[in-house]
């Protein structure tokens, strides 16, 4: 791996003494002087249709300033997906009908959070209740209550940028059946690979929601400037230009009237890119009564309003010969998208885009619906589908290689995907180290030595070992707008450089490693960058921080920002050094010098001047990176069509588990990833997001699980929502694998993202291999695993 | 209208005398009254942490304690560790080490691992992950935390 001065050093954070001294702000912290405080009335039942509101006794409170109800909003509709063929579906407040428990019905703006609340409980509502629905399964059957039964007509927001997918006539109608989603893809001959298979094997899986529990719950700050007619917001976000067009297109305001303004960003995890109803009716608020007002969610509302993972039931198929190798695969997906489609579309193509950059499967089937529930939206959650799909996958896979007798580790090498590789779709693997990663892992958990091998649970004690491994991979952007990332390096006098940047560092350290890229191809050193990021009016455009594409478009853009300035330094410093070519000057620590005479150099300072005395430029670079360099659109999510990323990470996972065979506790002891990030921007960040996601793996495979009950939510809080706590921390192994990816800058792409899909199978096969068990079905739990031992053991 | 009462603090060093409705509590106070912002919210339930404070020494959740009940004690918070502008070796190492991410958690991880050196300057791996089982982290899985925290031990610095 070729050395560089800055980038590849794990150096410290940029953002980390404002975080360690308590002075970034976050949302949660602004406060503008005459704010109100705002507070949302929610649906108690999970489908009901709204006969009145009667909200005069809530604004006869003294001290409320403002309520509204659906009746006023009633024209407004928006979606995280929105296209003719699934055209949006949200209102921010509910105009005659509600759809599951916490749905919002009433905003309440007054003086103080406790009068809005109080506000809030004097609202009457009378309902009346409808039939609900809360398994998938149910919902898509014929005469089951219909959730979405509306006309809806598409006003896609893509449509004005000309890459809208036109709807065909014939097409079933969205909401039919409750199906709010759906994805079909098929290559080669599926039922011919199955005739030609020694051996046909099907499983089927059970995933429950997960919450994404960032730290900083949700909020929400807006002032109108009614002068100039300009929207001001603070929002907790991952994305500050796609919120800006949601916000322009509810509100009916131009783009260029809204300002998002910089916020620390305490956690997001995917949860925070949704347009929310909250963000609306702050800024609605603030533009009807002319004050500031903020809205901010408690820990429940979070956990209920804010998107959870899909819950999925899963059948997988596979056809192979005696030798291990894949001929078929047949994969059927149905998730629960809860009472409005949020991502379902999306995500039920994502467990296809998850599914296929991993084996090389000549015959290959998938279907998949996303399906109308009165459950809890769901929404992106970080790997969006691949622990679904991986999950599932690898367990199914593990299990096949204990039917045939083979190395798991030995089947995957056999059928995994290498670089060259060209998917079904057209994208090409560049860079694929997944091989590499496999035996990595496999190594770093001790494989030959730790593993069973097709174990039964005999002749052991309480506490029994077992290994598993798992694989997975993800993108690194997509086009989703606003299809691309730009930067701008503006140079100072004294020689060092502020970045403008529109990526939000969510915690996964952008600011830092954006800062690096820039220091880098400059040739300054990292102390000598500022960065402005976060602002849409400072900022040029940028993806956002989603869809795992920060390091590798944001960090090309601004790498191309940083030799479009560092053309310039030259320029300025050829004429001082007399040299005529610029191609003879290098860079390094703030100086230009001759690379045959290194002796020789002049200052940035000096180069600097000289471009504003002899021709006026201060120096400024642009750079620019479209979400994927080889096409203009997004692929089509019904049937997998199209270009999709321009990179796929990769990852290979390995759990060593202990399970109490008297309790059915698991106990993670050792956690090993090895990741394939391209090359490691910052080696201590890139850690970081392996452990992050790691961690978050292994709590949603052995405690995490959304408890529901007829559409109610049972466990709102960290005290019964069971996420990792320092206690659980297994023994912790990274590796680093680097493939280089040509497209990337010094060869970057994903890191924050996959890593969560692989641990979760590798749990699932490591519990297997300790006890002859297998659950297929996640949280692995006392009450799943227990009686299943009782039933081996006894 | 609520009852208030009169309150005298020592927060980071200084005499606060406030007055304070009975019914607030003291991380409302110190983020709204004092603007100490470094103390979070973050479930307002006392299950995550993010609210930690030392009150005579000892950690707890200023989200479920009433300012009231602080009266005449002394509370330290994020912004009293280090003069304004530099930073105090814990925050260093926690920079240096990769222990903070989105950094919601970091003020209160911060201050459980300011009272656990205090106390037990040679801290192993088994009593760091106890010290900081009350401060919820989503973004580290804690791995970087507890190696920040080892790198501060005694110990390792000998």
């Amino acid at each position: 791996m070729k050395e560089y001065k800055i980038v590849g050093k794990g150096l410290p954070r940029v953002d980390g003494p404002a975080k360690a001294t308590g002075k970034a702000g976050y949302t949660v912290d602004v406060h503008l002087p005459g704010m109100l405080y705002g507070k949302i009335l929610r649906s108690p039942y999970p489908h009901a249709r709204i006969i009145s509101i009667d909200t005069g006794e809530a604004e006869k409170l003294p001290g409320v300033k403002g309520i509204v109800t659906g009746k006023e909003l009633h024209n407004v509709r928006y979606a995280f997906v929105d296209t003719p063929r699934y055209p949006a579906d949200e209102q921010p407040l509910a105009v005659d009908r509600v759809r599951y428990i916490g749905d919002e019905v009433a905003v309440v703006a007054a003086e103080s959070e406790a009068i809005a609340e109080k506000a809030v409980e004097l609202i009457k509502v009378e309902y009346e209740i409808l039939p609900p629905v809360f398994k998938a399964e149910e919902a898509m059957k014929e005469g089951a209550p219909l959730i979405h039964d509306e006309q809806l007509e598409g006003t896609s927001s893509w449509e004005q940028w000309g890459v809208a997918q036109k709807k065909k006539s014939g097409e079933a109608k969205s909401g039919a059946n409750n199906i709010s989603g759906h994805s079909r893809v098929s290559y080669g001959d599926v039922e011919q690979g199955f005739k030609e298979a020694d051996y046909i094997r099907e499983d089927v899986f059970d995933l429950k929601a997960t919450a994404h529990c960032p730290m900083e719950p949700h909020a929400a700050v807006a002032n109108f400037d009614a002068v100039s007619g300009t929207l001001h917001v603070w929002l907790s976000t991952q994305g500050i230009f796609l919120k800006r067009f949601f916000l322009s297109k509810t509100l009916k305001i131009p783009t260029a009237k809204i300002r998002v303004h910089h916020t620390y960003v305490g956690g997001a995890f995917g949860g925070k890119i949704d347009l929310f109803p909250y963000e609306y009716c702050a800024a609605y608020l603030a533009m009807k009564i002319k004050r500031p007002v903020k809205i901010e969610l408690d820990r429940e509302e979070v956990f209920m309003t804010t998107r959870q993972r899909h819950p999925m039931t899963i059948t997988v198929k596979t056809g192979l010969k005696k030798d291990g190798a894949i001929l078929a695969q047949d994969i059927r997906v149905i998730a629960d998208n809860g009472g409005y489609r949020g991502s379902g579309p999306v995500v039920v193509f994502l467990c296809h885009g998850f599914s296929y950059p991993i084996y090389n499967i000549p015959n290959y089937r998938y279907e998949g619906f996303s399906v109308y529930t009165n459950n809890p939206i769901r929404g992106p959650q970080r790997g969006h589908g691949a622990p679904q799909i991986r999950f599932s996958l690898d367990s199914h896979i593990d299990l096949i290689a204990r039917d045939l007798g083979l190395d798991p580790v030995e089947m995957m090498l056999k059928n995994v995907r290498v670089q060259g590789d060209v998917l079904p779709n057209g994208d090409v693997l560049n860079s694929c180290g997944l091989s590499e990663c496999i035996e990595g892992a496999a190594r770093a958990i001790g494989w030959k030595e730790k593993r069973r091998q097709f174990s039964t649970a005999e002749g052991d004690g309480r506490y029994r070992r077992g290994v598993g491994i798992s694989v997975c991979s993800m993108f690194s952007g997509a086009m989703y707008y606003p299809f691309a990332s730009s930067a701008v390096v503006k140079l100072h006098d004294d020689g060092s450089a502020t970045l403008f940047t529109g990526a939000q560092d969510i915690g996964q350290g952008s600011y830092t490693t954006l800062s690096q890229v820039l220091a880098e191809e400059l040739g300054i050193c990292l102390e000598d960058v500022h960065v402005v990021a976060g602002d849409t009016d400072l900022c040029p455009i940028d993806l956002g921080s989603f869809l795992s594409g920060t390091a590798l478009v944001t960090g090309s853009a601004v790498k191309m920002a940083a030799a479009d300035a560092r053309r310039q330094v030259l320029e300025g410093a050829a004429e001082l050094l007399g040299v005529d070519d610029i191609n003879e000057l290098d860079t390094r620590e703030k100086k230009i010098f001759a690379r045959k005479e290194p002796e020789r150099y002049v200052t940035f300072q000096q180069a600097i001047q000289t471009g504003v005395l002899r021709k006026g430029n201060p120096v400024i670079g642009i750079g620019y990176y479209k979400g994927y360099d080889k096409t203009d659109r997004y692929p089509s999510l019904a049937k997998g069509k199209g270009l999709f990323t321009g990179a796929y990470g990769f990852a290979a996972q390995a759990a060593e588990v202990e399970v109490d065979t008297w309790t059915g506790k698991v106990r993670l002891v050792k956690a090993v990833t090895f990741h394939d990030c391209g090359y490691p921007l910052n080696k201590t960040i890139v850690e970081g997001q392996i452990h992050g996601c790691a961690s978050m793996g292994a709590g949603q495979a052995l405690s995490e699980e959304i408890y529901l009950q007829k559409g109610q939510l049972f466990n709102p809080s960290f005290l019964t929502y069971r996420l990792p706590i320092s206690t659980d921390t297994p023994e912790s192994v990274e590796g680093i694998v680097a493939s280089l990816e040509p497209s990337g800058p010094f060869g970057a792409k994903e890191v924050g993202e996959g890593s969560v899909a692989g641990i979760l199978g590798a749990i699932a096969n490591a519990v297997h291999d300790a006890t002859g068990v297998r659950i297929k079905s996640l949280p692995i739990t006392p009450d799943k695993l227990l009686p299943a031992l009782l039933e081996v053991l006894v | 209208m609520m009852m208030k009462k009169n309150i005298h603090l020592e927060i980071n060093g200084e005499i606060k005398d406030l007055t304070v409705d009975v019914n607030r509590t003291l991380l409302e106070v110190l983020r709204e009254d004092l603007n100490l912002t470094g103390t979070k919210k973050g479930c307002n339930q006392g299950e995550c942490g993010a609210c930690t404070v030392l009150l005579d020494g000892k950690p707890v959740s200023s989200c479920s304690l009433l300012a009231v009940k602080a009266d005449g004690k002394s509370i330290f918070t994020v912004e009293g560790l280090a003069p304004e502008g530099q930073l105090h070796p814990i925050q260093q190492t926690f920079n240096e080490k990769g222990a903070i991410q989105c950094g919601f958690c970091t003020p209160g991880m911060i201050l459980v691992t300011k009272q656990l050196l205090d106390s037990n300057p040679s801290p192993d791996e088994q009593e760091i992950k106890e010290a900081i089982s009350g401060n919820i982290c989503r973004c580290t899985g804690y791995v970087q935390i507890i190696d920040a925290i080892k790198a501060l031990s005694d110990v390792t610095k000998k």
